[in-house]
């Protein structure tokens, strides 16, 4: 590609989240599969049970199948950087999406914690333009790196703002 | 001012049921109404239950108020948000009042603001009262001492009047006014399926006994139906595009347009950040094109408001463009996008219905297959034009962009509108060194993209689109960097 990837790297504990996100769904993939198999079954339709079950089981195996193999490459394939004049996030192995927001064009900067990220101690950044499919995000971070990266982007895009 | 916290109408209910709904009604009635299955109606029951109670708590939760000089909205179910809007920023409030608005008596309550600096952000109450809706018009924009947007606007210089001829064959060439009338036929036609068994019958034997089998009499029947389609086709044309007129006062470009309902919508020429070119190859071989504008705040996804001529013969078309944007240039040649994008077109045009054509012949459904290979066949001249049509150029002012071919768009547009740039590739583009540009816009003026163009092209672009902030990302500067 042209560009050059960013230089920096999301926390490592983003991994562990994004399995726990996948392996959750596969849960319900499977708690969902045995809510409909089992009175099937006992409705006597065998039949339909085992269908519903081997589909029902190889979405959940896919599922957990995502949940080993997705955080390891969508980790090693989100790159962040911050330059002088935008923020530059890539992002994606197969399917890749390079976005680069100038900090001029930055209207709110948001930290978030979810349930799951609170437990493993970890902060998402959001950052949103005046084009609803124009901003970008970079979930798993350390929360004083987030700090650091919120207070760089707000500062950056009030300078440039001219305020 | 101040008061206390106002719900919307409570028949915004169905608004909101209709909003969410949508296009899927239909499908669903469909489905609902032929289903033979016993699953359909309590599945049904079920689904429009939990729908319903969804919209009332919706509703329930949709607050605003006007307090302390400023606009005050909350709203969510599960997540709660609240939107702030100092009345002095609000440039405009817009009451329209869409069909199921005018049946239940209500409006819908468009708030235009300036959120600060360059960005602008619109509010919508879904649905009030038709007297609420005045006196919130009134309560915003007092405060703002703003003149209303669509308040006098003073004629000056005409820069596009629709002809009825003009109407008329803009009416005869557009997919959507000559294919409406026959969604309309196929869904009496479905319903038709579901009367009460005898009755159907009757009336199709009844039909079929008048039915002429003979060559002349199909052949009249199929000239009167084709007759009567082109008919409402020019006549939907007309009635919603009735002396359409784009006028140019030096701060605001108005149109107005409509027979029965008059539309006026104003934009204002500092938001102006481009026009589109739109035709189809019917309109190509009549040399007529549709423009429409691209501006900051007027909710880009409706060609109602975006419309500066909704038909119009190329050559006006290109004065026309020169008018709005003087740094435009319409007739400019387009840098072609790489060969390798040519498979990519076909991938998508011909091998997916050919090759659901042949799974449909081995399963023996002819009728199927013959129409699948059919669209198959089609698609061949359909990718090798929708190939040719690729291109951009940037002169160092203006980006045009090309694309389509049925419905074709070149676009031309002021790069300092964009927002936001992205450069996608899936693995298909990854093989053969392309990818896509997404230019973000910002202010509802959605996003337009540079598609399939090479790597090397999307380096030169970005970085003459913007130098200072793609330079120091641009991994090969001295191969980027030419003169664009």
């Amino acid at each position: 590609m042209i560009l050059r990837e960013p230089a920096l790297q999301l926390d490592p504990r983003v991994r562990r989240l994004w399995a726990l996100e996948w392996g959750l769904v596969a849960v319900g993939a499977a708690v969902l599969t045995a809510g409909v198999a089992a009175p099937m079954a006992l409705a006597d339709n065998l039949l339909g049970a085992i269908v519903v079950a081997l589909v029902g089981g190889s979405v959940a195996l896919i599922l957990i199948g995502l949940a080993v193999l997705q955080p390891r490459i969508l980790y090693r394939r989100f790159h962040y950087e911050i330059s002088d004049l935008g923020l530059y996030v890539a992002r994606g192995s197969l399917w890749r999406r390079w976005q680069i927001v100038p900090h001029a064009r930055i209207q709110t900067v948001d930290t978030k914690r979810g349930p799951l990220e609170r437990s493993l101690g970890l902060v998402s950044v959001a950052v949103t333009t005046a084009s609803a499919k124009g901003g970008t995000d970079i979930p798993g971070l350390d929360p004083r790196v987030a700090d650091a990266l919120v207070e760089e982007l707000a500062r950056r895009a009030g300078i440039d703002e001219g305020t | 001012m101040s008061e206390a916290p106002s719900r919307l109408h409570p028949l915004a209910v169905l608004v909101f049921a209709r909003k969410r709904i949508g296009a899927s009604l239909l499908p669903i009635l469909v489905i609902a109404f032929t289903w033979r299955g016993g699953f359909a109606l309590p599945v049904l029951g079920v689904v429009v239950a939990v729908g319903l109670t969804v919209l009332v708590l919706e509703w329930r939760r949709f607050t605003y108020r006007i307090e302390a000089g400023r606009l005050v909205i909350e709203r969510g179910v599960l997540r709660h948000t609240t939107r702030v809007v100092p009345l002095d920023r609000i440039r405009g409030v817009d009451l329209q009042a869409p069909w199921l608005h005018r049946v239940l008596g209500l409006v819908q309550v468009e708030v235009e603001a300036a959120a600060g600096g360059s960005s602008a952000a619109e509010l919508t109450l879904a649905a009030v009262s038709a007297e609420e809706g005045e006196r919130l018009r009134a309560a915003l924009l007092s405060a703002g001492a703003r003149e209303e947007a669509t308040d006098d606007p003073r004629p000056a210089l005409v820069l596009y009047r629709a002809t009825p001829r003009l109407l008329i064959a803009g009416g005869l060439t557009s997919g959507r006014y000559i294919l409406a009338p026959l969604a309309v036929i196929g869904v009496i036609a479905n319903f038709a399926d579901d009367l009460p068994s005898a009755l159907g019958d009757r009336l199709l034997s009844e039909a079929a006994d008048r039915v002429p089998t003979e060559a002349l009499g199909v052949s009249v029947l199929a000239a009167v139906g084709i007759f009567l389609s082109l008919v409402l086709a020019a006549a939907g044309s007309l009635l919603t595009d009735w002396s359409f007129e784009l006028t140019d006062d030096g701060d605001r470009l108005v149109a107005q347009r409509g027979l029965l309902t008059r539309r006026t919508v104003a934009i204002d020429r500092s938001r102006v950040r481009g026009f589109d070119l739109r035709d189809s190859p019917l309109r190509r071989a009549f040399g007529l094109v549709g423009v429409r504008v691209i501006a900051g705040g007027v909710a880009g996804g409706r060609p109602g408001r975006t419309a500066l001529a909704p038909v119009i013969a190329n050559d006006d078309a290109r004065v026309l463009a020169r008018a709005i944007d003087p740094l435009a240039a319409p007739d400019a040649t387009l840098e072609r996008h790489p060969r390798a994008a040519l498979p990519r077109r076909l991938a998508r045009a011909v091998v997916v219905p050919a090759a659901l054509g042949v799974v449909a012949l081995a399963l023996q459904w002819w009728l199927p297959a013959a129409v699948l290979l059919l669209l198959g066949l089609v698609g061949v001249p359909l990718a090798l034009d929708r190939y040719r049509q690729l291109g951009h150029r940037f002169d160092g002012n203006r980006l045009a962009v090309r694309e389509g071919s049925l419905s074709r768009r070149w676009t031309s547009l002021d790069p300092r509108a964009v927002v936001s740039y992205a450069i996608e590739r899936t693995p298909f583009q990854a093989r053969s060194g392309l990818c896509t540009i997404v230019l973000h816009l910002g202010q509802g003026a959605g996003s337009r993209r540079v598609l399939d163009c090479s790597e090397e092209q999307a380096g030169a672009l970005l970085v003459a689109l913007d130098v200072p902030l793609f330079a120091p990302f641009v991994a090969r500067v001295a191969s980027a960097a030419q003169p664009a």
